[in-house]
């Protein structure tokens, strides 16, 4: 217990004997992390947006102008009863012109002149999840624009496909340059931890000559790497944080894409912890690297 | 207690020590004399494991210390006290910190410690000076924390590096009055040393050193 409160204490005392050092230590390491971070948050972002769009498929079908009541009716019913087809929403033409003068209330200039609403009828469908593969979603659009008085089919299948993609450029360039960064943050702290070795050489020496073992001697800068890897961790964090609280507030990006009700989170708090825990493990593993020479000498 | 046979340590092909026999037996106090590069250092240095000869045998306690592993030189030490000419105290700690270093290693409890700390301040007449840091003593008085610090494990053998070096006349006396006090309690002591006042003080056992060898081995001088 004794040699534990010692330890504990010693790694406080290297953090305070080298304030600089430790804080530049720190700062490096929250960057570091935090530029990491950002392509775990845009992978967790696309990720979420892309589970959200799949769990929703909306398929819009415009219907042609001049269509009786009857044959909207009729082509209602018919693309109702299709098996893929989870809900149906008719939106009339007065209903789609009254929806764009309430999200684009600047743009309504574009209608003036126009005379008659030139907004056509449309179909909203909502489709079954079992539904929702690329090649399922495809081939039913194409179905439906056969069918005679569907003047268009829309879907956004298309933005999953390629946010599909672009999540497994994520995944690649995450692996990457989290690769790199980690080797960074342990290269820092290695340097950080080996100048503090340096600074308390002859401290470590006098521990060596009175008969202190290795771990003894090891376990105060291991602490003090975890604890920097730890606080870089934290700060990365807070940078991160509020990094996406500028964004999401400046750009307004929430609810933009379509189908997407929640477009923007930020990390749940098993990540968070996952995150600072990260920068422990990379601080005690750059500790670990820079008390591999310590560890050569036998005297 | 220590016992060397045919040992010789080489720096760069040159002999340090060379082909050292040598028998010390428990409780002796021996001064290891011999003019600057004789090999005075490098024979402690053996002793304590800080380097390991490339010929010969090293008995310490009936342990060969030639064949310790890194994990097992820092129970030897535990078992000897060193006291060194530049005091190796750590400046940021007062004289009780470092008089208990020894006994903050092996985890003894804080009531055994104070204890043990005021009583080998005590034994080198430092107890007033137990909240002081080692930047405001005098040398006498470094030298004197330091030799508490190695004693306050109770060693069965104390090992000096020109203990005296850097002290005057009548404080060097006062330094070789403790040794032979702790000595006298049943310690095994090796100093090494040039001065040649400590040798008149001692009239113990002396080993010359000349060139890495051992060139007299006097029971003592009157």
């Amino acid at each position: 217990m004794r040699r534990l409160v010692y330890v504990v204490r010693e790694a406080l005392t290297n953090v305070r004997y080298n304030r600089t050092t430790t804080l530049v230590a720190v700062a490096t390491t929250a960057f570091t992390l935090a530029c990491l971070g950002i392509f775990v948050l845009l992978y967790f972002n696309l990720k979420g947006i892309t589970g959200s769009l799949k769990g929703d498929i909306k398929v819009i079908i415009y219907l042609q102008d001049g269509l009786t009541s009857q044959s909207q009716a009729d082509l209602q019913h018919r693309i109702k009863n299709e098996r893929e087809v989870a809900s149906l929403t008719y939106v009339s033409k007065e209903q789609a012109l009254a929806d764009f003068r309430k999200q684009f209330p600047s743009e309504q200039h574009l209608l003036q002149g126009l005379g008659e609403n030139p907004l056509p009828v449309s179909l909203v469908v909502t489709l079954a999840p079992e539904f929702g593969s690329a090649e399922s979603v495809k081939h039913w659009a194409e179905r439906m624009r056969a069918i005679p008085g569907v003047a268009q089919v829309q879907y956004s299948q298309e933005w999953i496909e390629y946010l599909n993609q672009l999540i497994r450029y994520l995944e690649l360039g995450a692996v990457i340059v989290g690769g790199i960064l980690s080797a960074a943050s342990v290269a820092i702290i290695a340097s950080t931890i080996r100048l503090a070795l340096y600074a308390r050489r002859d401290e470590i020496e006098i521990l060596r000559l009175i008969g202190a073992g290795r771990i003894f001697i090891r376990i105060p800068y291991l602490l003090e790497g975890a604890v920097l890897g730890a606080a870089g961790g934290a700060l990365s964090l807070a940078m991160l944080r509020a990094g996406f609280e500028y964004v999401s507030h400046r750009a307004g990006m929430p609810g933009r894409l379509v189908g997407v009700e929640s477009a923007l989170s930020f990390f749940p708090a098993q990540m968070s912890t996952l995150m600072v825990f990260g920068g422990l493990l990379l601080g005690f593993a750059g500790s670990f690297v820079s008390l591999i020479e310590l560890g050569r000498a036998r005297s | 207690m220590i016992q060397l046979f045919h040992v010789s340590k080489y720096f760069d092909r040159r002999p340090a020590v060379s082909d050292i026999n040598l028998e010390i037996g428990k409780g002796e106090f021996v001064l290891l004399m011999g003019p600057s590069g004789a090999g005075k250092t490098t024979l402690l240095k053996l002793l304590f494991c800080a380097e390991t000869p490339d010929e010969g045998q090293i008995l310490v306690n009936n342990r060969n210390v030639a064949r310790l592993t890194a994990s097992q030189v820092p129970a030897l030490r535990r078992k000897m006290g060193l006291v060194f000419q530049d005091f190796r105290l750590l400046p940021n700690r007062t004289v009780a910190e470092n008089v208990a270093l020894p006994l903050m290693i092996q985890g003894t409890s804080a009531f055994e410690t104070r204890r043990k700390v005021t009583e080998a301040l005590k034994a080198v007449g430092l107890e007033h000076r137990k909240e002081s840091r080692p930047g405001v003593l005098s040398a006498g008085e470094q030298q004197r924390a330091c030799i508490a610090r190695a004693i306050i494990n109770s060693p069965i053998i104390l090992l000096g590096d020109e203990p005296t070096g850097n002290l005057d006349p009548d404080l060097a006396a006062e330094i070789i009055e403790l040794f032979k006090t702790i000595n006298a309690r049943g310690t095994t002591v090796m100093i090494a040393t040039h001065n040649r006042e400590v040798m008149q003080q001692v009239s113990q056992r002396v080993v010359t050193l000349n060139q890495g060898r051992v060139a007299s081995d006097l029971g003592g001088v009157g």
